[in-house]
């Protein structure tokens, strides 16, 4: 069953001038963020997001968790219209960006999490059991009552991760998840992904991480100014190496990094 | 019903957090409020006890009306800095992912903000009796139903600059222009029939107006609600006119902000 159908959405962001343009240098305009977009994703798959800056990766995820509208076409989640029944939509997904700062600084974590919960339904006598499990699963049990102004770059981003595990979303929308995370965190998320999928949660993932697509990605969407260059399946076993160079390929985009500093990214 | 009250119990939580953990803030304000009643109690004095604008003694009528007056404005500040934070720590773009809808969130929120506010207002009013002697001759109901009236009011001018804040990422500008405009008609701090005549018919379209004259009714003259009926049904019409406006508003400008990418432009 596809649990989201993407279909010949289009997106597009206007520019106007500010009111009052005094030096008269700032122009009107339109980004095309998507161009006739389509797809789809089964029921327990990890779909990967692959393309450069601005090829309208998060896009297509904030239109998933109804933060934008389309300009043109459908996207649906579970059958349902993020035009027509976003609430319901909402109720299925959940959503973690890579510039994780959206939290009441001085609140904890745990309280973060809970107030966030109560807002998605999750019932109250649930609540603090879901939270510890999040909160251990995302390595952040001990600085569950921290208040978050304190916390790293990384620990907001597990918070983040931990937000969207909570109210466990049949959709979960992954943007950048590991970026400011360390090597075993990391590892240990990529093992959190795969347990999902065999909860039948559906995943897309947004990364420029090649390494993490060869991980947990089931099948991968390039993406490039908005337009969708390829569709196919991650195979089995195979590398970060062999995504990369699939990347640059479709992309025409020069792969400039030397082999010493290609061997780190990967390693 | 559960729901409802389960979030309207996390977001109260929340801001009570927030504020517990802002203490120096607090006692701020507290020393501000002090000094404030001081600086109307000596002006009072200095011009003296023959000014009774409507009756009753000036410090009385100043401390209602400027209490009633930032009750309004630091309402709808309250709704603004909300906004504000959420758009620049992201947590906006968030909440319109949760399960709750928007309008639903932003009246549990004003909940919240108006609490904090009722108890500053009560606070002001208990400095303004207990510490400078001001005299009052409430009606306790006429007190309640003008009070319910102006958080009606309250909101949906909170609302409406929350709206601008989301469409036009000015809303500091409108609620300045808002704020200045009402302190200079509402009758904050004399009474509006000694504007010039254009000035006092304009006077008649500010909400607030109706609030504080209420007010003053109610609290310093013991008014009963059938005795100021007429402010009570204009006040009424306003908070009826004003409320479902202002949450039409909200849903466009929510809306718009969806389509254009804006939600946490600031």
């Amino acid at each position: 069953m596809n649990r989201v159908v993407f279909e010949s959405v289009r997106k597009v962001f206007r520019h106007r001038p500010a009111l009052f343009n005094w030096m008269g240098r700032e122009r009107g305009g339109e980004t095309v963020a998507l161009e006739n977009l389509s797809f789809s994703v089964a029921t327990g798959q990890v779909l990967v997001l692959l393309g450069p800056n601005g090829s309208g990766k998060t896009t297509a995820l904030k239109l998933i968790s109804t933060i934008l509208l389309p300009g043109a076409g459908l996207v649906r989640v579970d059958g349902f219209d993020t035009l027509k029944n976003a609430r319901r939509v909402r109720q299925q997904v959940g959503i973690a960006v890579a510039t994780e700062r959206s939290f009441f600084p001085r609140l904890s974590a745990r309280e973060n999490l809970d107030f966030f919960a109560a807002l998605d339904e999750v019932p109250r006598h649930d609540r603090p059991a879901r939270i510890a499990a999040v909160l251990a699963e995302t390595g952040l049990e001990e600085q569950a009552n921290t208040l978050v102004m304190k916390f790293s770059s990384g620990m907001y981003q597990r918070l983040g991760i931990a937000r969207a595990l909570v109210k466990r979303p049949g959709v979960l929308l992954l943007d950048e998840p590991t970026r400011s995370l360390d090597a075993g965190t990391t590892a240990h998320f990529w093992t959190t992904v795969r347990a999902l999928t065999r909860q039948q949660t559906t995943i897309l993932l947004a990364t420029h991480n090649f390494a993490e697509a060869a991980a947990v990605g089931d099948r991968l969407l390039l993406l490039h100014r908005g337009r969708l260059l390829a569709d196919r399946p991650v195979r089995s076993g195979e590398s970060a190496e062999a995504l990369r160079s699939f990347y640059f390929q479709m992309t025409g985009e020069v792969d400039e990094a030397p082999d010493v500093q290609r061997a780190e990214t990967l390693s | 019903m559960r729901q409802t009250l389960d979030k309207l119990g996390a977001i109260l939580r929340r801001d009570l957090l927030t504020a517990i953990r802002h203490r120096s803030g607090f006692a701020m304000t507290l020393m501000g409020v002090f000094m404030e009643l001081a600086a109307f109690y000596f002006l009072s004095r200095a011009i003296g006890p023959g000014f009774r604008p409507g009756g009753v003694e000036y410090f009385p009528f100043l401390l209602v009306g400027t209490g009633v007056y930032t009750f309004f404005v630091m309402s709808a500040q309250a709704f603004l800095s909300s906004v504000q934070e959420a758009q620049q720590t992201g947590t906006m773009e968030v909440l319109m992912t949760t399960s709750t809808e928007p309008a639903e969130l932003v009246v549990l929120s004003s909940i919240s903000a108006f609490a904090g506010n009722l108890v500053s207002l009560g606070v002001y009013l208990l400095a303004g009796v207990a510490v400078f002697r001001a005299a009052i001759h409430a009606d306790m109901l006429s007190c309640f139903v003008v009070l319910l009236l102006s958080i009606a009011i309250a909101l949906a001018l909170g609302i409406m600059v929350a709206t601008m804040q989301i469409t036009l990422q000015k809303g500091s500008a409108v609620l300045w222009l808002f704020s200045s405009g009402f302190w200079f008609l509402s009758g904050a701090m004399f009474p509006s029939e000694s504007l010039p005549r254009p000035l006092e018919l304009l006077s008649h379209v500010v909400p607030l107006r109706y609030a504080i004259d209420g007010m003053r009714m109610a609290l310093l003259q013991g008014r009963s609600v059938v005795a100021m009926a007429p402010t009570l049904a204009t006040l009424a019409v306003f908070a009826a006119v004003l409320l479902p406006l202002s949450l039409g508003a909200l849903s466009v400008s929510l809306r718009h902000a969806r389509r254009n990418g804006s939600l946490s432009f600031y």
